[in-house]
C-alpha cells in the first residue's frame, strides 16, 4: 500500500565492524517511507536496498517488535527509543517523523554494554547482575499452595509496576553517567515488596548493587532522564527504595 | 570481604547517601550563614558584632573544622562520582538530547554549578575571612569592622555582579540537590516527595534572592559605612 | 521403508493415576551420580528455561543456549492473557478432570488424553512454583490470587499479572536460572544458534552450535539434549513470532531421525492488527478479551467504500452474531478467523487494502460510557492507536487473523523423548497436548508443566536406563567432527550462491504461498499447488539466493539464510501433512470436509491419530508414520458453537 505521504529520510547510522574496529556515522538516504512503518521496518527497508546494492546491511538487536522483550536499543536523535513516551524502538512509527528530516541512529553507548557491530551492544551486564541475586531461593518443587502467601494489593501491584522492567537498557543509555540504576532498583524493588522476596532481600540489593558497581556502570545522580526514557515507566521511587534497602542491610549485615 | 557500612564506602550508593546528607547539611549552613549575614541590614554595629561573638568563641574552631569536612567530603565525592561518571561512558555520543520529561538545566549542570561555588567560596573567604582587617569598637569591644570590608569590596559593580551570578549558580545547584538529597537516602513517597520538590524550588528561590539582596544592599550604600 | 504405528509409551492404569504410578515405576538417578550428566538445552523460553533451572536445582550439569543477547528475551515473553490452572480458587466448579476434558475438547480430540490429563494435574503446583519465586500475579483486595475466565471458558481459572503473564512467568523461570549460573551449575551461552544434532551410536549426543557474534562453529557433548526452540509461526513470515523465532533446531533434530508431527496444525489468532504494507515485518496480536465487549462487522455490500460511521445499521452485517447465535462474538479462535476469512474473500473485507474486519465498540461504549470501556481496554486501545494511528473510541477497530501459534512439532511419547533416543522436546517444539486447537492461556501452562515438573523426572529415567554416560562421549568423537563439518558445509552452500535475490524476498514469497495454500482454509487442489509452488521456490532460493558479507563475525543475512533454507523444506512437508489429512480439526480446516454450516467436520473413523512424518533423505518423500489416539474418558463430539 504505497501512499503519497511516504516520506524521504536522511539518515546518520553509526557503522562500526566489530567490538575492536573504530566506528563512524555514516549517511544514508531513503526514499519512500511508508507513515506506518515502524522504525525497525524502515531500517529493514535501509538494509534492503544496502543488500540490493551488494553492502553489509546494518546490524541491530530486535526480536518480539511487540515492545516486550527489551531486545531492540536504538540511540534515535540522541533519545533512547526516541522521542516518543513510554515507547520501544520497535513501537514508534515512522508517522512521528516529517519528510525530509535526518535522523542520527546509534547504539547504546556504556562502558558495560560495548557495542558487538554497528547498533548491536553486548548487555550480558544486565544478567550478571541478576545472577547476583535477582531471584528468590526457591527450587522446584519447594512452593507451598500459592494462596497460602497473602499479599496486599497494593503491594502486589506496586511490585509488579517494577517488574514491568523489559532489561532493554534504555535507562544506562539515557543517563547522562550511564547508570544501572533503575534496572537494578526495578528487580531489588519487586523482590522487597513481595513476602516472597523478603527472605534475602539484605544479601540481595547488596550484592546486586556490588556487582552492578563492579560492572562500570556510573552513579546515579536523580536525575530521572531514566524514568523518563524507560518505554515501561519504572519510576524512580523504586531507586530510592534500593537505597533504603542498602542502607539498612549495609547497616545490619553481621559481616 | 567485610560488608559493612564502612567497608562499602566506595559503593554506588553509600557515595551518593554521602552527597546528599553533606549537601543537606550545607544547606543548613547556608540558611544560618544567611539569617546572620541579614544583620547587614539593620547595620554595621549588630553585624560587626555578630561576627565578633562567632569569631571569639573557642567553639568557632571546631565548627569550622566540622563544617570544612562536610564540604570536603561532599567535593571529594562529587569529584570522584564525575571521574568515575565520566568513566562510565568513553565514547560519547554523537548527539544527545535531553528527553525533556526528565532532566532539568539544574540537573544536568551539578558539576558545573558546583565548581562555580568552589571557586566563588576559596575568592569570597579570601575577600571577607581573610580580607583586610580594620577595626572598630562597639559598645566598648574591640572588634574587627567586617562591615566595612564588606561594603568596600561592594562598592564595585563587578563584584556585584559575580555574586549576584554565582548565587544563581548556588540557587540552581540546591533547587537539585535538596529533593535529590533525600532520594538518596531513600526517602521517596508519592505523597510527600511532590512537596519536597516543591520546597526545594521555593528554599532555592529564597536562598538566592536572600544572598543577592546582601550585595545589592551594600552597592546601593554607595560605600559608605 | 513402510508406515510405523508408533507407541506414545503410556503408562497404563486408570487416567488419574497413571503419572503418579509412573513416577513411582521410574527409576531414580543417585543424587551422587547426577553430577555426572551433563545435560544440553536449546532455547530458553517458558519450557528452555523452567527446564534448566529445574535439572540444574537437582544436581546435573546443564548448558543452555539462546538464539537472543539474554535468555529473559526467548518469545514467551510476548505472552498477554494468562496461565490456567485447576487451582478453582473461584469456588465455581472447576477441577483437574474440567481442566483436562476442556482441553481436549478445546484440541478438537486430536492430543493423547494421558499428556493433558498430567498437564491439568500439575497447572496447580506451577501457579504455587511461580508465586514462590515472586511472579507479581494479579491479586484481590484479601490478598488472593485473582483469577479471569479467558478465552471462552466457562471457569474462571487463568491466572494473570496486568497483560505482561508471559514476560512475569518467563522472568521467573530465568531468575531460576539466573540462580544456578551463579552456582555454576549452568552455563548460559547467548547469541548462539543451533545447527546440527550429533548421534552417536543412535543417541543424542550433542549439538554444533554457531556463534552468531564470532561466527564459529562449536562442538557441544552431553548426555541429552533437550529441544525448547518453540513453534515454527514464522514459516508464513508474516505472524504474532517474534523476528528470530524458527524452525531451523527442531528441523535439524528432523532430518537426524526426528518424527515431526502434525505440522499443518497452525493457529490463526482472530484479533490481530491488519497488515499496512508491503514492508510489514510482523504482526501484533491484540487480546481476545476485546471480543468481550467488541462487535464483529462487515459492511453487507460488496466494495463498500464507505466510512463505518456512514454506513447504517442494516447495512452492517454482524456475521458472527447472526451465525452463531449464543455463542456471538466469543466463537473460539479458528471459527472467527475462519469467518474473517470468508467474509473478505467475498470482497467485503475493510480498511484500505479490503483485508480485514471491523472491531466495534461503539454500543459497548454507548452501553457502559467511555470511562468504563477505557478501564477495561485502555492499554489495549493505546496500543492499537501506537500502531495504526487510529482512534478506536471513535472509530471501529479494524482486525484481521494471524498465525499465532503451531500445534505441530516434533513428536513425543509420554516421557517428551522424541524418536531419537536422548533427545527430548518441550513446549512449543513438541506436537503438544493442545491437539488440533490450542485454547487461551494454555501455552504457558503446557511449557512450564514439561519443564518444571515432567522432563525432569523422564529424563532421569532415560538416563539411569539407557546409561549414556558408559559410552564415554567426547567433542572429540568422529561424530563431532563430521557433523560440525557438516554444518559448515551448509553455510558455505549459503554463501556460495551468489545470486541477486535478498533472503527475506524469498522468505515472503514463502509466506504468501502458505498463506494462500496452507492458510486457514485448505483443499486438495491448492495444497497440490502449494507444494510444487514451493518447491520451485525452493530450487530458486538455491539458485539465485545472495547472501551478502562474509561467514566470519555477525552475519545477519546468513543467519536468516539458514532458517529460511529450513523453512522452505518445513512448509512443504505442512502441506503435505494438510493434504493427507482428508479432515478438518481444529487450525486444520480442509474446505472439502466441512458441514452444511462450513463448520470443520472431523473424519475420526480414518483421522483419529497423529501424523508424525519421518525424514527419508532429500530426494525421497518423507514418509507419514501413525500414531493411533484412543479416547477412554472424553467422548467425541462434533464442537458446536451455535
Amino acid at each position: 500500500m504505497s501512499s503519497n505521504n511516504n516520506m524521504s529520510l536522511k539518515l546518520k547510522v553509526w557503522r562500526q565492524e566489530n567490538e575492536k574496529a573504530k566506528g563512524q556515522m555514516v549517511d544514508y538516504s531513503l526514499e519512500d517511507v511508508s507513515p506506518d512503518s515502524s522504525f525497525l521496518e524502515m531500517i529493514d527497508q535501509l538494509n534492503e536496498e544496502l543488500v540490493e546494492k551488494g553492502d553489509e546491511p546494518v546490524a541491530f538487536d530486535h526480536d518480539c517488535r511487540e515492545g516486550i522483550c527489551g531486545m531492540c536499543s536504538m540511540m534515535i536523535n540522541g533519545q533512547a527509543h526516541g522521542p516518543e513516551s513510554e515507547t520501544t524502538t520497535c513501537q514508534l512509527h515512522m508517522r512521528k517523523f516529517k519528510d525530509g528530516d535526518t535522523i542520527a541512529i546509534e547504539p547504546w553507548r556504556a562502558k558495560a554494554f560495548p557495542v558487538h557491530k554497528d547498533l548491536m551492544v553486548d548487555r550480558s551486564s544486565f544478567d550478571a547482575i541478576i545472577q547476583a541475586g535477582g531471584y528468590v531461593s526457591v527450587n522446584t518443587g519447594n512452593a507451598q499452595d500459592a494462596n497460602s502467601i497473602l499479599i496486599p494489593k497494593t503491594d502486589a501491584d506496586l511490585a509488579m509496576d517494577a517488574a514491568a522492567c523489559i532489561g532493554c537498557g534504555a535507562c544506562v543509555a539515557s543517563c547522562k553517567n550511564a547508570s544501572a540504576m533503575l534496572f537494578v532498583s526495578a528487580k531489588v524493588s519487586q523482590l522487597a515488596l513481595l513476602p516472597q522476596g523478603k527472605v534475602e532481600a539484605e544479601q540481595r540489593v547488596l550484592n546486586m548493587v556490588d556487582k552492578m558497581d563492579e560492572l562500570g556502570f556510573g552513579n546515579c545522580t536523580n536525575e530521572a532522564e531514566c524514568e523518563a526514557s524507560c518505554p515501561k515507566a519504572i519510576s524512580i521511587s523504586n531507586i530510592a527504595r534500593l537505597n533504603r534497602e542498602f542502607l539498612s542491610a549495609a547497616v545490619k549485615s553481621r559481616h | 570481604m567485610s560488608t559493612s557500612l564502612v567497608a562499602r564506602f566506595g559503593t554506588s550508593v553509600v557515595k551518593k547517601v554521602a552527597m546528599g546528607v553533606t549537601g543537606l547539611l550545607l544547606c543548613g549552613f547556608l540558611v544560618s550563614h544567611l539569617l546572620g549575614n541579614f544583620l547587614i541590614f539593620v547595620g554595621a554595629d549588630a553585624f560587626n558584632l555578630y561576627a565578633y561573638t562567632l569569631t571569639s568563641n573557642p567553639l568557632i574552631y571546631l565548627a569550622e573544622a566540622v563544617l570544612l569536612s562536610i564540604f570536603l567530603v561532599h567535593l571529594f565525592m562529587a569529584t570522584k562520582l564525575v571521574i568515575e561518571n565520566k568513566k562510565a561512558r568513553p565514547v560519547p555520543y554523537y548527539s544527545k538530547q535531553p528527553t525533556g520529561r526528565g532532566a532539568t538545566i539544574a540537573s544536568s549542570t551539578m558539576p558545573y554549578t558546583g565548581l562555580v561555588i568552589l571557586i566563588f567560596l576559596v575568592l569570597h573567604l579570601l575577600h571577607f575571612k581573610f580580607g583586610t582587617n580594620y577595626d572598630t569598637t562597639v559598645d566598648g569591644v574591640a572588634m574587627r569592622d567586617l562591615y566595612k570590608t564588606v561594603i568596600e569590596y561592594f562598592k564595585t559593580p563587578l563584584n556585584v555582579a559575580w555574586y549576584v551570578i554565582a548565587m544563581a549558580a548556588l540557587s540552581m545547584h540546591v533547587s537539585h540537590g535538596f529533593w535529590s538529597a533525600f532520594q538518596s537516602i531513600g526517602f521517596n513517597h508519592p505523597k510527600y516527595t511532590p512537596c519536597i520538590g516543591t520546597l526545594s524550588k521555593v528554599f532555592a528561590v529564597l536562598i538566592f534572592l536572600g544572598y543577592s539582596a546582601l550585595p545589592i544592599f551594600c552597592f546601593l550604600q554607595g560605600g559608605q559605612s | 521403508m513402510s508406515i510405523k504405528k508408533l507407541d506414545g509409551k503410556v503408562p497404563a492404569g486408570p487416567i488419574k493415576e497413571k503419572w503418579d504410578q509412573y513416577k513411582f515405576d521410574m527409576k531414580l538417578v543417585n543424587p551422587a551420580n547426577k553430577r555426572k550428566f551433563n545435560i544440553i538445552v536449546l532455547g530458553t523460553g517458558l519450557a528452555g528455561a523452567s527446564a534448566s533451572a529445574t535439572l540444574a536445582e537437582l544436581g546435573y550439569n546443564v548448558k543452555t543456549f539462546c538464539i537472543q543477547d539474554s535468555p529473559r528475551r526467548a518469545h514467551s515473553i510476548a505472552a498477554q492473557g494468562g496461565v490456567n490452572a485447576a487451582k478453582s480458587y473461584p469456588n465455581d466448579g472447576d477441577s483437574v478432570w474440567r481442566l483436562f476434558y476442556d482441553t481436549v475438547k478445546g484440541g478438537d480430540y486430536r492430543a493423547r488424553e494421558a499428556n493433558v490429563y498430567r498437564l491439568a494435574q500439575v497447572s496447580n503446583n506451577i501457579i504455587d512454583q511461580c508465586a514462590a519465586q515472586g511472579v507479581p500475579f494479579a491479586r484481590e483486595y484479601g490478598g488472593t490470587l485473582s483469577n479471569r475466565s479467558f478465552g471462552g471458558a466457562q471457569v474462571s481459572r487463568t491466572f494473570y499479572a496486568r497483560g505482561q503473564t508471559g514476560q512475569q512467568l518467563l522472568l521467573g523461570a530465568y531468575s531460576a536460572m539466573m540462580k544456578e549460573v551463579a552456582k555454576g551449575k549452568i552455563t548460559s551461552i547467548t547469541r548462539s544458534e543451533m545447527v546440527e544434532l550429533v548421534l552417536v551410536n543412535g543417541k543424542a549426543r550433542g549439538v554444533i552450535t554457531r556463534d552468531i557474534i564470532t561466527g564459529k562453529f562449536e562442538k557441544h557433548a552431553a548426555d541429552a539434549v533437550l529441544l525448547c526452540t518453540g513453534g515454527y509461526g514464522n514459516v508464513y513470515f508474516l505472524s504474532t513470532n517474534a523476528m528470530t523465532s524458527n524452525s531451523s533446531a527442531a528441523w535439524k533434530c528432523y532430518k537426524k531421525g526426528a518424527y515431526f508431527a502434525n505440522p499443518c496444525y497452525t493457529q490463526i489468532h482472530p484479533t490481530c492488527i491488519p497488515v499496512h504494507g508491503e514492508g510489514q515485518s510482523k504482526l501484533t496480536l491484540m487480546s481476545e478479551s476485546l471480543r468481550n465487549d467488541g462487535r464483529v462487522w462487515v459492511p453487507k455490500k460488496k466494495g463498500d467504500e464507505r466510512k463505518p460511521a456512514d454506513i447504517p445499521e442494516d447495512e452492517r452485517d454482524y456475521y458472527l452474531e447472526t451465525k452463531y447465535p449464543s455463542f456471538g462474538n466469543l466463537v473460539p479462535r479458528d471459527v472467527a478467523s475462519r469467518n474473517a476469512k470468508l467474509v473478505v474473500d467475498e470482497k467485503r473485507g475493510v480498511g484500505a487494502t479490503g483485508v480485514a474486519v471491523y472491531l466495534d465498540f461503539r454500543d459497548a461504549i454507548k452501553r457502559d460510557g467511555k470511562e468504563t470501556i477505557k478501564a477495561k481496554y485502555g492499554n489495549l486501545f493505546d496500543m492499537y492507536n501506537r500502531i495504526t494511528d487510529a482512534d478506536p473510541y471513535s472509530e471501529p477497530m479494524m482486525i484481521y487473523p494471524a498465525v499465532h501459534y503451531t500445534m505441530g512439532g516434533i513428536w513425543v511419547d509420554y516421557n517428551l523423548q522424541t524418536s531419537v533416543p536422548g533427545l527430548f522436546a518441550l513446549g512449543e517444539a513438541n506436537f503438544s497436548d493442545h491437539g488440533a486447537n490450542r485454547l487461551g492461556a494454555s501455552a504457558l501452562m503446557q511449557g512450564l508443566a514439561d519443564g518444571y515438573f515432567v522432563v525432569p523426572y523422564t529424563l532421569g529415567n532415560y538416563l539411569v536406563t539407557e546409561k549414556p554416560e558408559q559410552e564415554s562421549v567426547t567433542v572429540d568423537n568422529k561424530e563431532f567432527d563430521d557433523a560440525l563439518k557438516a554444518a559448515e558445509a551448509h553455510f558455505d552452500k549459503l554463501m556460495a550462491v551468489g545470486g541477486k535475490r535478498s533472503v527475506d524476498s524469498f522468505h515472503k514469497a514463502l509466506g504468501l504461498l502458505m498463506w494462500e495454500y496452507v492458510g486457514m482454509g485448505r483443499n486438495e487442489a491448492g495444497l497440490k499447488k502449494g507444494i510444487e509452488e514451493i518447491k520451485k521456490l525452493r530450487a530458486e532460493f538455491w539458485k539465485d539466493v545472495k547472501v551478502t558479507g562474509t561467514k566470519e563475525g555477525i552475519n545477519v543475512e546468513l543467519e536468516k539464510a539458514n532458517r529460511v533454507a529450513d523453512f522452505l523444506e518445513l512448509g512443504e512437508l505442512m502441506a503435505r501433512d494438510a493434504l493427507e489429512r482428508v479432515e478438518s480439526c481444529g487450525g486444520h480446516f480442509r474446505e472439502e470436509s466441512q458441514t452444511e454450516e462450513n463448520e470443520a467436520k472431523r473424519d475420526d473413523e480414518n483421522f483419529c491419530h497423529v501424523a508424525a512424518w519421518e525424514y527419508a533423505g532429500d530426494n525421497s518423500d518423507p514418509i507419514r508414520n501413525i500414531e493411533e489416539l484412543s479416547f477412554e474418558n472424553v467422548a467425541l463430539t462434533q464442537r458446536s458453537y451455535k
